[in-house]
């Protein structure tokens, strides 16, 4: 059966605008009042529990679960809070999403809404987004205009109000909590869990955060049924997927497939191949936090589970493909240069591990490496991970990890060589 | 009450208590530097880890609650490879100068370091280059190069006195804790964030540079004198060979008084006590002048004085005004003596409106209280007040004024500043006999024919009772003058000296005689008043003078 396109469908309409009018005409708005008039939010959750839907931020989890964790019989304001704040290097679906379609997100934030009994939803842009928050607060504008916003909506008695609320540019604020932290108008830095958002999040009244992907889906499930959504792609990983492809490939972009999708496939039949015909080297799967794969894993499926077999994982869907030009000393200085700057600073070993992973590796690449200084920054990533509130320490400490353990050699030719090897050669 | 394992030692404790509080039942040290029990937990030094059977990975110990049958290993393989990562990341960029610091000796970076944390350095890396001796406050300087980051100095601020001067700017390792805009670490409780700070990054105006801990080698139990809410404090009083001198104030925990905390003013308040202007010896004026005399021959001849008194004009001719600054122990021998041994019922230590009953009042719904001194409740309570048919201090000054009072004795107060608004001058200058004791020359010292050196807090033993009636003692921290004695000592003399006796004067012994004496503190015993005080059960209610109230 070939595979149809479900949230990247309107890239085969010709002209697709991404209004309102347009998102009606494609079939949009058709799952809220169904949702709205035949469903009970509890029916709601079991539809998407059913489905199958994993959150598509990063950590996968089941979506339907999440919202069962919501208390019923709460009586604070429980809040849903839509995560857009996309900031995984090698990671712009999202962006897309928001840009071109975004009555499919409100459509799906809306009946998300409904499910969880949430009457004030929020949308957490990035800040670097500024087109797309102003595509979002027009969307919403002709949203309230037409009755699928605000009071009574669609005459059902239910009412939702939506705001887009911009990030001040920070990475961390994509890890849920300390993008609630930020949306309370605080320092945002991560809290520690338990309590779980469902519990207390937002204003510490229970809150859903999800991810722009997963809302986008919720609509389709709603209208095609659980069963429909998971016949899609292998049984633990239903649904589509979109995959930011990036680097040296033909053609660079994202990519909607079902999950079953191999590295092979995905790199050489959908993004045309490597770029000029050159040798693939490595490949990150999941945005700049996995641990990087091998030529010797083009055959492994993009689902959470086979990724996470190969030593890698999902993570963000950001696949960021490098070919033998790219000298991976300096990935990793580029890598933790990024978690360097991001890390929040509130945990000892994230703030300094953070920064001596990075001065050591500049150090590497720029031929002031020492022999055990490969050790040591094994020893300093075993010590940064899995020991901290949030898991940036565990991101910038994974794929260095990996770098040494498949492209070893190369670190130990710029200590021997006091250069780097690719220096002037090379793509980077 | 769930038990749980620790180190193979179990212990049972309330529910919801954490690990490191458990394990601290045990005498176990679970090292941790963000953890402060009067503080909210944020779990970001990542120092106090341990291994909880069951659990894939370690655990802080400050935010796990324990659970019945969980077993905690706090000095395991995988914990103390932990400890030393983290002591590790923290000296990457922290000063390894601890000779010079101000915290050395007392610092748990260092100790924890010599104890748990890697001997040696791996990095080669540049340390980050930081702000030194930025001033935040009137008392508190900041060296950012030593902070470790641990934010209790943030969150005491936001938390405590609910000031929120400082918080924590930039990110990752450029994080620096800092006043925020216009601010000034000026709250009246700003001192504690040095006692809160692990490291030599906050330390104190005075203070600083002043003294090794090392040579801090007595740390006296004492209560602060500055008003009546008596927070329990330790004296750090430096060896005699380096010159003894009372150098810091801390806050010492106390749950019902003071928590963990003190105000800046008791904190900072007691320079004094070695200032130079101190009366130390005794004087009697002949003419205009004092001139210094011995004590035997000045209080046999205030003896003779009293005597001359009492047989011309009577004891009503005899009045008393003792501080409430006084001790417990101080003012039941000034009663026995004025109404016992003299036999006047003019006596009375109500010399501010905020000393009568129930005037007293928190000043900031947290510690400090309007009555500024530190035993009206003990005044109070052992009968310092008038006795039937006698004066009160405002009576006593007009008796004076109209010739009825002959001879009048004010113990540390200057009745001359406390009326502004009355001739206390013209009422004084007409007593035959004026006795005055005070720590420093006072308006009221300059009329009185006899006047007598008085000790510091930090100079006697004895007790005070607090606001709520609790009776709290304080111990000898420094070495009275030589030339000066203690009140109880003069009380005795002179009335050995009359022929009487006021009993044993140690503190012990008249708090014997406390006991025995009809009053709220009928039954208790000196050896019950122990480091968190005693609120006798006659003190316990009402409740409604309580802090919250």
């Amino acid at each position: 059966m070939a595979f149809e396109k479900i949230l990247t469908r309107y890239q085969d309409i010709p002209n697709y605008t991404g209004t309102m009018d347009a998102y009606i005409a494609r079939g949009g708005y058709q799952a809220l009042p169904q949702a709205l008039r035949e469903l009970q939010p509890a029916d709601l959750i079991e539809v998407v529990k059913r489905s199958g839907l994993r959150g598509r931020g990063g950590a996968g989890f089941p979506c339907g679960v999440k919202w069962g964790f919501i208390p019923k019989d709460s009586a604070k304001a429980k809040y849903l809070v839509c995560n857009c704040d996309e900031s995984e290097p090698g990671t712009f679906k999202d962006r897309m999403l928001i840009e071109e379609d975004p009555h499919q997100l409100i459509e799906g934030i809306v009946i998300s809404s409904f499910a969880i009994g949430c009457h004030l939803a929020f949308i957490y842009c990035r800040g670097e987004f500024v087109d797309g928050a102003r595509v979002l607060e027009r969307a919403l504008q002709e949203a309230y205009g037409r009755d699928f916003l605000g009071k009574n909506i669609l005459g059902s008695g239910f009412d939702l109000d939506v705001y887009v609320h911009r990030g001040a540019g920070a990475y961390i604020c994509g890890e849920e909590t300390g993008l609630l932290e930020s949306l309370e108008g605080k320092r945002g830095q991560p809290r520690m869990k338990p309590p779980f958002p469902a519990i207390s999040g937002l204003y510490r009244s229970p809150t859903v955060v999800n991810n722009v992907e997963t809302l986008c889906n919720i609509p389709h499930i709603v209208r095609r049924g659980a069963e429909w959504y998971a016949s899609i792609g292998p049984p633990k990983s239903s649904g589509s997927r979109l995959f930011s492809v990036s680097g040296h490939v033909e053609r660079p972009g994202n990519y909607e497939l079902p999950m079953s999708i191999t590295l092979r496939e995905l790199i050489f039949e959908h993004a045309g191949g490597m770029a000029n015909g050159r040798r693939l080297k490595a490949v990150i799967p999941g945005g700049s936090s996995a641990p990087v794969l091998t030529e010797q894993h083009l055959d492994v499926a993009m689902d959470f589970e086979s990724l996470a077999a190969a030593g890698s994982m999902g993570g963000s869907g950001g696949v960021i493909v490098m070919d033998d030009t790219v000298c991976m000393v300096r990935v990793g200085e580029i890598v933790s240069r990024f978690y360097h700057h991001e890390s929040c600073g509130q945990c000892t070993q994230c703030r300094e591990g953070t920064a001596w992973l990075h001065k050591v590796l500049r150090r590497i690449e720029h031929g002031q490496g020492r022999k055990e200084d490969l050790d040591l920054l094994l020893d300093m990533c075993d010590n940064m991970k899995g020991k901290t509130i949030c898991v940036l320490s565990d991101a910038a400490a994974m794929p260095i990890e990996s770098y040494l353990k498949y492209f070893r050699e190369e670190f130990e030719l710029h200590v021997r060589e006091r250069a780097c090897p690719f220096e002037g050669k090379g793509a980077f | 009450m769930p038990t749980v394992k620790i180190d193979g030692v179990e212990v049972t404790v309330p529910a919801n208590t954490n690990i490191l509080e458990a394990a601290k039942r045990l005498g176990i040290e679970v090292p941790h530097y963000c953890y402060h029990p009067g503080l909210s937990v944020v779990g970001q030094c990542r120092m106090c880890q341990v291994e909880v059977e069951k659990m894939p990975k370690l655990a802080i110990a400050c935010n796990t609650p324990v659970a019945d049958g969980m077993v905690v290993a706090t000095r395991s393989a995988k914990v103390e490879k932990a400890r030393r990562a983290v002591l590790e990341f923290y000296l990457l960029n922290h000063p390894l100068d601890c000779p010079i610091c101000d915290k050395g000796g007392e610092c748990p970076l260092q100790d924890y370091t010599l104890k748990y944390g890697p001997g040696e350095s791996r990095s080669v890396e540049e340390k980050v280059q930081r702000v030194k001796h930025k001033v935040l406050g009137p008392h508190i300087v900041f060296d950012a190069e030593r902070c470790i980051l641990c934010t209790r100095c943030v969150r005491f601020c936001q938390e405590i006195p609910k000031t929120g001067e400082l918080g924590v700017f930039s990110r990752g390792d450029r994080s620096e804790i800092n006043l925020f805009p216009r601010k000034v670490l000026d709250n009246a409780y700003s001192g504690n964030v040095i006692d809160l700070c692990p490291v030599g990054a906050l330390t104190s105006q005075e203070y600083r540079f002043r003294s090794r801990p090392w040579d801090l080698v007595r740390h006296t139990d004492s209560v602060c004198p500055l008003c009546s809410n008596g927070c329990n404090v330790v004296l750090d009083v430096r060896h005699r060979q380096r010159g003894e001198e009372l150098l810091r104030i801390r806050p010492r925990e106390n749950a019902e008084v003071n928590q963990w905390w003190m105000c800046d003013e008791g904190r900072f308040t007691f320079t004094y006590l070695s200032d130079p202007a101190r009366l130390r010896v005794p004087a009697w004026r002949e003419g205009d002048r004092p001139a210094e005399r011995g004590y035997d021959d000045l209080l046999l001849r205030l003896a003779r004085s009293i005597r001359r008194v009492l047989e011309t004009h009577g004891a009503e001719a005899v009045g008393c005004i003792a501080s409430s600054r006084l001790t417990n122990e101080e003012l039941f021998l000034i009663r026995r003596f004025f109404r016992e041994i003299l036999g006047t019922p003019h006596l009375d230590f109500r010399v501010r409106p905020v000393q009568f009953q129930a005037s007293d009042a928190s000043e900031d719904g947290f510690l400090r209280r309007t009555d500024k001194t530190a035993n009206s409740r003990g005044a109070r309570d052992l009968g310092v007040l008038p006795g039937p048919g006698g004066l009160d201090v405002a009576g006593m000054l007009a008796a004076a004024s109209a010739g009825r009072l002959k001879a009048l004795f004010v113990f540390e107060e200057d009745l001359v500043q406390g009326f502004p608004d009355q001739p206390v001058r013209e009422s004084l200058g007409r007593l035959d006999l004026l006795v005055a004791s005070s720590m420093f020359p006072t308006e009221t010292t300059a009329l009185a024919h006899v006047v007598l050196p008085a000790l510091g807090f930090a100079e006697k033993e004895g007790s005070f009772t607090n606001f709520q009636g609790r009776i709290q003692r304080i111990h000898r921290a420094l070495t009275p003058h030589v030339a000066s004695r203690s009140l109880p000592e003069v009380l005795r003399d002179v009335a050995v000296d009359l022929g009487r006796d006021v009993g044993g004067i140690d503190p012990e012994q008249v708090w014997a005689a406390i006991g025995d004496a009809p009053g709220p503190y009928r039954g208790t015993a000196w050896k019950d008043v122990g480091p968190e005080g005693l609120l006798p059960e006659q003190s316990r209610e009402p409740r409604a003078e309580s802090r919250d109230a």
